[in-house]
């Protein structure tokens, strides 16, 4: 693949790091069963599934190789990557290996869910350079658990983060909130989702991603729960989690993301400040010298088109300068550093900063604070993110 | 033929009726027995004509058809039937019509006879002093009473009924009978084919090719192409192009003498240079006088028309020039709003005048538009003794101790119903604020009430609150009656603290609290949650009478946001940044258009 840069644009000479990326995305898209809630590319595996993926794969990071600079961070996720099996880990390691180097102090992140996180699997990460782990854990109430389709009990959660814990990993929880309840009422969903919390943090994880349960087109929870009453709107449990998780060290350095101090996700980071990451695997996507590219998703076009010697790139997208400045003003909006004005118009230019600037004046001053070098939303303002960001957009 | 004995064999009518008792059935019966349209084709045919005029721009209203008919005495007869609208909202086009006949064809259902518009319908021919025949319809239904509808005719409007047609228009029984009694009943067109030219204008169109088309009745003198002509109230001088009769396409003819009825193309650009009810005479050998005007009518509704796309207020502008000439009674002018822009106050004659204004104005001329609530004129008195002709809200005085008394147009509304829904009927009128008139027993079953109404609840929604209360059997006319005190009070909205005039309104000081309550309990579901708590008041001056809150926003944010989710997220962000783009910024309170729109709905919001 070709990018083809824009010297016509004369800010992109202003840009920090242009040349080399050093993020890196895998995709694993097999799930040992798919969530009803789930609208990720991911598929039970079977037959020549895990052979096909490898050889494609391998096909890809040839191709994208020449994009990457030394890695800083690695994610690899799905999907369920812990499915995988050893011997696949083992290939997935050695092309990895092959075409990409990682920095000494690289963040390698793998995605793994309770049901099928084994022994064998993390002594196969520690040995390699994998040092993060970050867990689907979901619920730590199993009529919860069942509802969302998981197919792992409590126990077997609290298990696998204290296994994760034990082999020296740092670890990270996602747990979901906003559950549509049959036994509608504050008291309700707060009592269980204070039970989660406190669950989770008497585990002491590194680092906890809190998830509003998103109905997504065309997932079985579509049909059954857009526009039902059931579903609560997320505040209670989302504010609760803002006023409970810092009390015990875990700070909300982003939206949806609280960490004890040193464990934020860089490679989520990395996203959030505007940086260019490849993504390899199918329905995985890009950003490399401002363009954004989605690979196609399914499994077999994937293989197809990288065995003919194509690109399963299926669409990209490049924005002009103001989108891409106010984009990045959305993306640092999220984190808990915000925007900070020197490098932002360093790098987008004056004229957009001055303008999203003068958009953020007519935001009530409760929602965001500034200290006149980085501009950040406050508790509040991240519970209404959208409404600020579609200000801004 | 001789001029004179041609003359003798026109005749020239119209089909007054109460809505649904069977108008234009009989037209399309009188149409096809004539065999002006065989009967085959008829359908077809005629919405031909419609398909290909609406194609070239012009308009169809009240489209005279001309039908030769031979009668019992042999001789072959002219019988120009010129149409009329059926709605009260349109005596004024009723009359014009009338104007151009010399004879009427009342048709009355002979089930459910007399009803409110027969009488004004029959009430306007008589003042035109035409011929009246009238006909019993739906004589085939087994629930037909004759001798009753007869009656009902005699004791209501005073018209002998006892030599009526027995007809039924969807049988055929009657019709050869109705087409005689045209001939025998109705007097052949007065009028001398040597005096001067004098001729009735009684509607203008504008076509594409031939500019404008003006539908007109000869009294005098003779019409044909290269004569001069001058319309007698501006003065304008045109030569005749074309003259034409209607088949009913247009067909033209060498000339058009007294008593015919037919078309003139003049080259006239602009519809405004034919008004309608002009005279137009010969410019060398001008008629003394011209011919006895129509009851001119003032508009009674008001609304403001607002184009959709705000860049469209040249298209609208053009639009309504147009308009107005084909149908005089609308007036117009600019005037601007805070929440919708440019846009115009239009005069209307009634509220289905203004409905069909608006769907002429999205048909013919493409304009999509919102139109604000409708409303009437006030006269405000002020406490210095001055008169303020109060056309909206905004025009009462924003301190309303330096009002006086506000006077209202008041109506007389006489409604035909059975006697069984007297009751709620006239617990409608007085929920109206209405003054009970009168009440008599035209049969044992049927009752005529009368009662003086504001023009202002009545416009509201009486239409349908009348008719779900009646369940339709009841049937009304009114009239103008003038201005009358009443204790009238401007409310206002605030929206944070900010007044917005889109949602102001005039009410009775006693239904302010309710009305006010409804308003603002209506808003505040229509106005999204904001990033603070917005409070909406309903106000009279400086006294808050209502107050309800739209709660803060309290959680609006998408969890998560990675690699694969930032461009669906921004496409997002965008789209909602565009919805609120499309709103209206009320100090720091995002409006959607949504809520002024509920606001122009005309059954309003008690509707």
């Amino acid at each position: 693949m070709r990018y083809h840069r824009r010297h016509s644009w004369p800010l992109w000479m202003y840009r920090e790091k242009m040349d080399k990326v050093t993020s890196l995305y895998l995709h694993v898209p097999f799930c040992e069963s798919k969530c009803p809630y789930c609208a990720f590319s991911s598929a039970e595996k079977s037959g020549r599934d895990e052979e096909v993926y490898l050889d494609s794969i391998a096909l890809e990071m040839a191709l994208r190789a020449p994009d990457a600079g030394t890695l800083d961070t690695l994610y690899i996720g799905g999907g369920t990557p812990s499915v995988l099996s050893r011997d696949a880990w083992r290939a997935v390691i050695e092309l990895l290996e092959k075409f990409f180097t990682l920095s000494s102090s690289a963040e390698v992140t793998v995605e793994a869910n309770p049901s099928s996180l084994k022994h064998e699997h993390l002594e196969l990460w520690r040995n390699w350079r994998v040092n993060r782990l970050s867990l689907g854990v979901q619920s730590f109430d199993d009529a919860r658990l069942a509802f969302l389709g998981r197919i792992h009990s409590s126990h077997q959660a609290v298990k696998a983060v204290e296994l994760s814990l034990s082999s020296g990993f740092s670890v990270s929880l996602d747990l979901m909130f906003g559950l549509p309840s049959n036994t509608p009422g504050i008291h309700e969903e707060l009592r269980e989702w204070a039970g989660t919390l406190r669950s989770a943090i008497e585990l002491r994880p590194h680092h906890i991603s809190v998830y509003q349960l998103t109905i997504e087109p065309d997932t079985p929870f579509d049909r059954l729960y857009s526009d039902s009453p059931l579903m609560s709107d997320g505040y209670v449990p989302y504010r609760y989690a803002q006023w409970f998780l810092p009390r015990l060290g875990y700070e909300q350095y982003e939206v949806a993301s609280f960490a004890l101090p040193g464990h934020e996700s860089r490679h989520n980071l990395n996203y959030w400040s505007d940086d260019g990451y490849i993504g390899i695997g199918p329905s995985a996507w890009g950003c490399v010298n401002e363009v954004r590219y989605k690979n196609t998703p399914r499994l077999v076009d994937y293989a197809a088109i990288l065995a003919s010697g194509g690109d399963p790139i299926t669409s990209t997208e490049r924005l002009e300068g103001e989108r891409v400045a106010r984009q990045a003003a959305v993306l640092a909006l999220r984190t808990r550093s915000g925007i900070n004005w020197e490098k932002f118009q360093a790098r987008y230019g004056k004229i957009f900063a001055k303008a999203i600037k003068n958009d953020l004046k007519f935001i009530p001053n409760d929602l965001i604070s500034s200290d006149g070098f980085n501009t950040r939303l406050t508790k509040k303002g991240l519970r209404l993110g959208n409404a600020v960001w579609a200000s801004i957009i | 033929m001789d001029r004179a004995l041609y003359q003798s064999r026109i005749r020239n009518f119209s089909i007054i009726a109460h809505v649904d008792h069977g108008k234009s059935t009989l037209a399309d019966r009188l149409i096809e027995t004539t065999h002006t349209v065989e009967s085959r084709n008829m359908k077809a045919q005629l919405l031909d004509m419609l398909e290909l005029e609406r194609e070239r721009g012009i308009t169809i209203k009240l489209v005279p058809v001309r039908m030769t008919y031979t009668a019992n005495d042999g001789e072959s007869y002219i019988l120009n039937l010129i149409d009329t609208p059926g709605h009260v909202d349109f005596n004024y086009e009723v009359s014009r019509s009338l104007a151009a006949c010399e004879g009427a064809v009342l048709v009355v259902d002979a089930a459910q006879g007399v009803e409110a518009q027969t009488v004004a319908n029959a009430y306007l021919a008589v003042e035109q002093n035409l011929d009246l025949i009238p006909v019993f319809n739906k004589i085939d239904l087994p629930s037909a009473q004759p001798e009753r509808i007869a009656r009902e005719i005699e004791d209501v409007i005073g018209l002998d009924a006892s030599n009526a047609v027995l007809a039924s228009a969807k049988d055929g029984t009657g019709i050869d009978e109705v087409l005689e009694r045209i001939v025998t009943d109705i007097r052949p067109p007065s009028g001398d084919p040597n005096a001067p030219l004098s001729a009735l204008i009684f509607d203008s169109v504008y076509d594409n090719y031939k500019g404008v088309i003006s539908y007109v009745r000869v009294v005098d003198g003779e019409i044909k192409p290269h004569k001069e002509i001058s319309f007698m109230a501006t003065g304008d001088i045109h030569e005749i192009e074309e003259v034409g009769v209607f088949t009913p396409a247009m067909q033209p003819v060498e000339s058009l003498g007294p008593g015919e009825v037919g078309y003139i193309v003049a080259g006239i650009k602009s519809l405004k240079d034919a008004g309608v009810g002009d005279t137009i005479t010969d410019a060398r050998n001008p008629a003394p006088a011209p011919l006895p005007g129509y009851r001119r009518v003032k508009p009674v509704v008001f609304c403001g028309y607002y184009p959709i796309e705000r860049e469209e207020i040249n298209a609208l502008r053009d639009a309504l020039e147009k308009l107005q000439i084909n149908d005089s009674a609308i007036t117009f002018e600019p005037e601007s709003s805070a929440a919708l822009g440019f846009g115009f106050r239009c005069g209307f004659l009634g509220l289905l005048h203004m409905e069909i204004a608006k769907e002429r104005l999205y048909r013919e001329f493409g304009v999509e538009l919102v139109a604000t609530a409708p409303n009437v004129i006030y006269q405000v008195k002020l406490t210095d003794g001055s008169v303020i002709e109060a056309h909206r809200p905004s025009d009462f005085p924003s301190d309303p101790t330096r009002q006086e008394e506000v006077l209202e147009p008041f109506i007389r509304v006489t409604l035909f119903l059975p006697d069984g829904y007297v009751g709620s009927c006239i617990q409608l009128c007085q929920e109206k604020r209405g003054t009970y008139a009168s009440m008599d027993y035209i049969t044992p079953e049927r009752v005529r009430l009368t009662y003086d109404l504001p023009l202002a609840e009545f416009i509201l929604d009486f239409h349908d609150r009348l008719k779900s209360t009646t369940r339709g059997y009841a049937s009304l006319d009114y009239e103008h009656t003038g201005y009358r005190v009443s204790d009238l009070v401007k409310v206002d909205i605030l929206i944070q603290e900010e007044p917005v005039d889109a949602f102001s309104f005039i009410c009775h000081r006693d239904s302010a609290y309710h009305r006010g309550h409804a308003v603002t309990t209506k808003l505040k579901e229509l106005i999204p949650r904001q990033l603070f708590e917005v409070p909406i008041q309903a106000a009279i001056g400086k006294k808050v009478i209502v107050r309800v809150n739209v709660k803060a926003l309290r959680k609006d944010v998408l969890a998560k946001c990675y690699g694969g989710d930032i461009t669906r997220k921004r496409k997002l962000l965008e789209k909602q940044k565009e919805g609120k783009k499309r709103m209206k910024q009320v100090g720091r309170v995002a409006i959607p258009q949504e809520a002024f729109m509920a606001f122009m709905d005309v059954s309003g919001e008690d509707g």
